[in-house]
């Protein structure tokens, strides 16, 4: 006789439930279950072992009789499919789930509760095989078990349908079999099954308009009252929950979700769940960003009742759980996405090298929202100005992630570097210094198309008004058949890119117009080539702001410009793409088009006149003189006083304002904070 | 100077008006207290969810015999509500967790600080029987995992392992561990947990009818003088003090 130590050890416990009979058996079964509740390494260690084959073997070859070696192999394996991803596959594996199906329909009471139960804990895991109820038959077992008189029963019911229902058209099918019904009904149920409910139904009518038009008429109209008064129940994952089932109503029909008072509750609500320890303090902050997601007038309310303060507050009381950390971040990366006097309060409250210290965090997740945030963050023009977010820290932390095993990761990263490059005081050698930029051109030529996208991004961004040296230290690591390869990528996002790049190179400096002309004129043979033959909008607005500033150089630079203009492409196409432009529906590539004539024909220059000759020959001067009339404002204006240049070196003007704007800026240099 | 005694005059009217309350005399009070009717049937439900929530399953059970009302729980989950509860107040910790993981295993699996408070409790009892060897054991076994995957509960394990390092525990920083309160703190814990999975709230409503009386007084003082209750357990009215 071992000691009685030993018996219990795991490996004795399942050769008994092997070998052994009658009461035996249910005594090391009942052992087994005691030990792995709430037990994360012992529920591993028995996976480990073996344990749930022989546990499910046990509840196969139960009779129906016997309640209690059924409840107990039943309460087993639910215990091993909570919360461990490999109890759930082993549960899976071996074969539980017809048997525990079966329990359901038990004539013992405790079994029917225990069977529900464990199969609630299965479909709690993303693991779950999902349950299709567009087969009728399958609709009517769930229906039945939603019309359950037992409350573990209709608790299943409503597990299975917030894991399965993922489809506009499974959502629809529910609704239409009455169930939008019979969950409203039990949310006068008692406080468990109050709570399945309302998960059930924010699956159901998530992102469904039709679905939610039928919800919100329910019960003569009230239905969404009775939500919005559960926002106040005293069960914080009751609020949570009906804050969840108001947000995606609202955001499918903000015109449900318009008072005030309303939207500000579930802001506050929100914010006050944080409080609390468990899952729902976990989750608040997710639904709290999924609220006020690009809705400025949330962000605003927000912001009022200090949801910025408490946010960051919970950030300085000290390591918060990985969860809830990264549902911080979002929600903070949400409310400084728009408005500047967030950002402006974020970062007043001390909280950026909380965000810093989390870009080396652990976790993915964790990387990848403080990222964001600080994306976000960063879109403050006032502080790029100021520099606030080129120092070391922040720039070595960016720079180490941009090589971190995660391409989500490497994307957030480059969002964020996108930002904080562009700086106006002249401290962007300390992202050089930092290795940044060999590590930005590697990623360009990635496989990865968001990874080229967003690295060229922020290549541009980083040169956009750089010193000199520094422009062409990026220019010679980057090379030039690289960015002429790149201008080609067969991607139309990253051509518009590569262009603009390119064009940030040439911007107000000859000596880097000299470089784009080197090699043969790689760089702007290509530029020219895209303007030829690309449809896309974007992409030869980028060009031809290149060739403007090209054309701002010394005669020979004009002359190159000139080359590109009138050299047909292709035999059938004789008309240059700058006529082309000019007709343009697009009036930000008329105004470019006349920019491009406006510099290549400024008179003070020697070879001026000659060009407007040429010009004229290939019918572009004559199609300048039909846009007088242009409804734009901007190219007509251009156009009535087409040979007077506004400045000696041809056109430039200040981007700064350009960077508020994003896209719609006219200047020869080109930034979009992202 | 006569403007200079208007404005005297009119700030002693303010003061005066702010300082003299409203009289309501004991018999005025009780008529109007007459005046308001309460349900039989409301009071009868109170008292059965107090009887309930606090675990009186005889009283409760002769109640419901004698007026009639209905428990919103079934009366036999109380007893097994009652055994677990004993069974932490009487240290017998692993005897608890077995309860509960027959009553519903759902509870301890998905309720990491309670049972996180049972195992330390489990710690406390051990310690408190001066097994410190397998005190030892099942701290590094059964709880050092546990600290692992959250920070406060390192710490108060931390707490609790510290008072093998005192000869005399009763007089050292952490005893308040071994002190009957800790055990009665866990054991509601438990009950509240067990309750809270039975759909039912962990609080009985007497106690927040009777808080909400306190607040309404409160309030009132400050507006009248009227026959106050004081003491809570007679439930006297007694004449108003000027």
């Amino acid at each position: 006789m071992p000691a009685s130590a030993s018996t219990n050890r795991p490996e004795d416990l399942i050769g008994r439930l092997k070998s052994s009979e009658g009461e035996a058996k249910l005594k090391a079964l009942r052992e087994v279950k005691n030990q792995i509740i709430g037990n994360r390494t012992k529920k591993l260690s028995y996976i480990k072992l073996g344990a749930v084959p022989t546990i499910v073997g046990i509840l196969a070859g139960a009779s129906e009789s016997d309640v209690s070696l059924i409840v107990q192999s039943t309460a087993a394996i639910g215990s091993f499919a909570c919360g461990v991803d490999a109890g759930v596959k082993a549960v899976l594996d071996s074969g539980a789930f017809p048997h525990l199906f079966r329990s359901l329909s038990n004539p013992d009471a405790k079994v029917v509760d225990a069977a529900a139960r464990s199969l609630r804990m299965i479909y709690q895991s993303k693991l779950a095989p999902k349950y299709d109820f567009l087969q009728e038959k399958n609709m009517e077992f769930l229906l039945s078990l939603l019309n359950s008189e037992n409350e573990n029963v209709t608790g299943l019911g409503a597990s299975i349908i917030t894991h399965s229902c993922e489809t506009t058209v499974e959502q629809k099918a529910l609704c239409d079999a009455g169930v939008l019904h019979r969950i409203i009904y039990l949310l006068e149920g008692s406080l468990n099954q109050r709570d399945a409910s309302l998960d059930s139904l924010a699956t159901i009518v998530k992102n469904n308009s039709d679905v939610i038009s039928k919800f919100v008429g329910l019960k003569g109209g009230t239905a969404l009252s009775t939500i919005t008064e559960l926002i106040k129940d005293r069960n914080p994952r009751t609020r949570l929950l009906a804050c969840i089932c108001l947000i995606v109503t609202g955001n499918a029909f903000p015109c449900y979700l318009q008072d005030i008072g309303t939207k500000t509750k579930l802001i506050l609500i929100l914010v006050e769940l944080l409080e609390e320890p468990d899952q729902v303090g976990d989750e608040a902050p997710f639904a709290l960003a999924n609220l006020i997601a690009d809705k400025e007038d949330l962000q605003k309310l927000a912001f009022e009742v200090d949801a910025v303060d408490k946010l960051c507050n919970f950030l300085h009381k000290g390591p918060v759980q990985v969860k809830r950390l990264r549902g911080i971040f979002l929600a903070l990366g949400e409310l400084c996405s728009k408005m500047e006097i967030c950002r402006s309060r974020f970062l007043s409250l001390q909280v950026l090298n909380v965000v810093t210290d989390a870009l080396n965090h652990d976790s993915l997740d964790v990387r990848i929202a403080a990222c964001i945030c600080m994306r976000n963050v960063s879109r403050s023009v006032k502080n790029l100005s100021a520099g606030r977010f080129m120092n070391e820290m922040i720039v070595t932390s960016l720079v180490q992630l941009l090589n971190d095993p995660s391409t989500l990761v490497q994307v957030a990263a480059l969002g964020a570097v996108s930002n904080i490059v562009v700086d106006f005081t002249s401290r962007k050698s300390i992202f050089i210094q930092c290795g940044g930029v060999k590590e930005l051109i590697r990623l360009s030529k990635s496989m990865d198309t968001a990874l080229r996208l967003n690295s060229l991004w922020a290549l541009r961004n980083l040169m956009f008004l750089a010193n000199k040296t520094c422009r062409e230290d990026i220019f010679l690591e980057l090379t030039s058949s690289m960015l002429a390869s790149l201008i080609h990528d067969p991607e139309p996002l990253i051509q518009e890119q590569s262009l603009a790049l390119a064009r940030n190179f040439v911007d107000g400096c000859v000596d880097c117009i000299e470089h784009v002309l080197a090699d043969n004129g790689v760089i702007i043979n290509a530029v020219g080539k895209q303007l030829w033959s690309s449809f896309k909008s974007e992409v030869c607005i980028q060009g031809m702001y290149m060739l403007i500033n090209v054309a701002t150089g010394s005669e020979f630079h004009k002359e190159a410009v000139m080359h590109q203009v009138l050299a047909p492409e292709a035999s059938d196409c004789s008309q240059s793409f700058v006529t082309k432009f000019l007709q343009n529906n697009d009036s930000r590539l008329r105004t470019a088009a006349v920019w491009c004539v406006v510099n290549l024909t400024y008179p003070d220059s020697p070879g001026g006149s000659n060009r407007i000759e040429r010009l004229q020959n290939a019918g572009v001067i004559s199609q300048i003189k039909k846009m007088v009339n242009d409804p734009c404002l901007d190219a007509k204006f251009r156009c009535s006083k087409p040979w007077k240049a506004y400045s000696e070196k041809g056109f430039a003007c200040s981007s700064v304002a350009s960077l508020s704007k994003g896209r719609t800026c006219l200047s020869a240099k080109w930034v979009v904070v992202i | 100077m006569s403007l200079f005694w208007v404005v005297v005059g009119q700030l002693a009217a303010i003061e005066t008006m702010s300082t003299s309350k409203k009289m309501i005399t004991r018999e005025e009070w009780e008529k109007k207290l007459n005046d308001l009717k309460i349900r039989k049937e409301d009071m009868n439900k109170l008292v059965m969810n107090f009887l309930v929530t606090e675990g009186y399953v005889e009283a409760a059970e002769k109640f419901r015999m004698e007026s009639g009302t209905e428990p919103d729980i079934d009366l036999a989950t109380i007893t097994d509500r009652m055994a677990v509860k004993k069974a932490v107040q009487c240290g017998n910790v692993e005897d608890a967790i077995e309860k509960v993981n027959d009553l519903n295993p759902e509870i301890l699996d998905t309720n990491p600080q309670l049972f996180f408070h049972l195992q330390q409790q489990r710690l406390i009892e051990l310690i408190r029987n001066g097994k410190v060897e397998e005190a030892l054991e099942f701290a590094q076994e059964e709880l050092a995992p546990r600290g692992e995957e959250n920070q406060s509960f390192l710490e108060e394990l931390e707490r609790t392992v510290a008072l093998l390092a005192f000869e005399d525990v009763s007089n050292c920083p952490v005893g308040e561990l071994l002190d009957i309160s800790q055990r009665l703190k866990t054991a509601s814990e438990v009950n509240a947990a067990i309750l809270t999975s039975q759909s039912h709230e962990k609080d009985p409503k007497l106690p927040s009818l009777l808080k909400m009386l306190i607040w309404a007084q409160n309030q009132l003082d400050e507006k009248a003088l009227y026959p106050r209750i004081n003491d809570l357990s007679n439930a006297m009215l007694e004449d108003p003090t000027t």
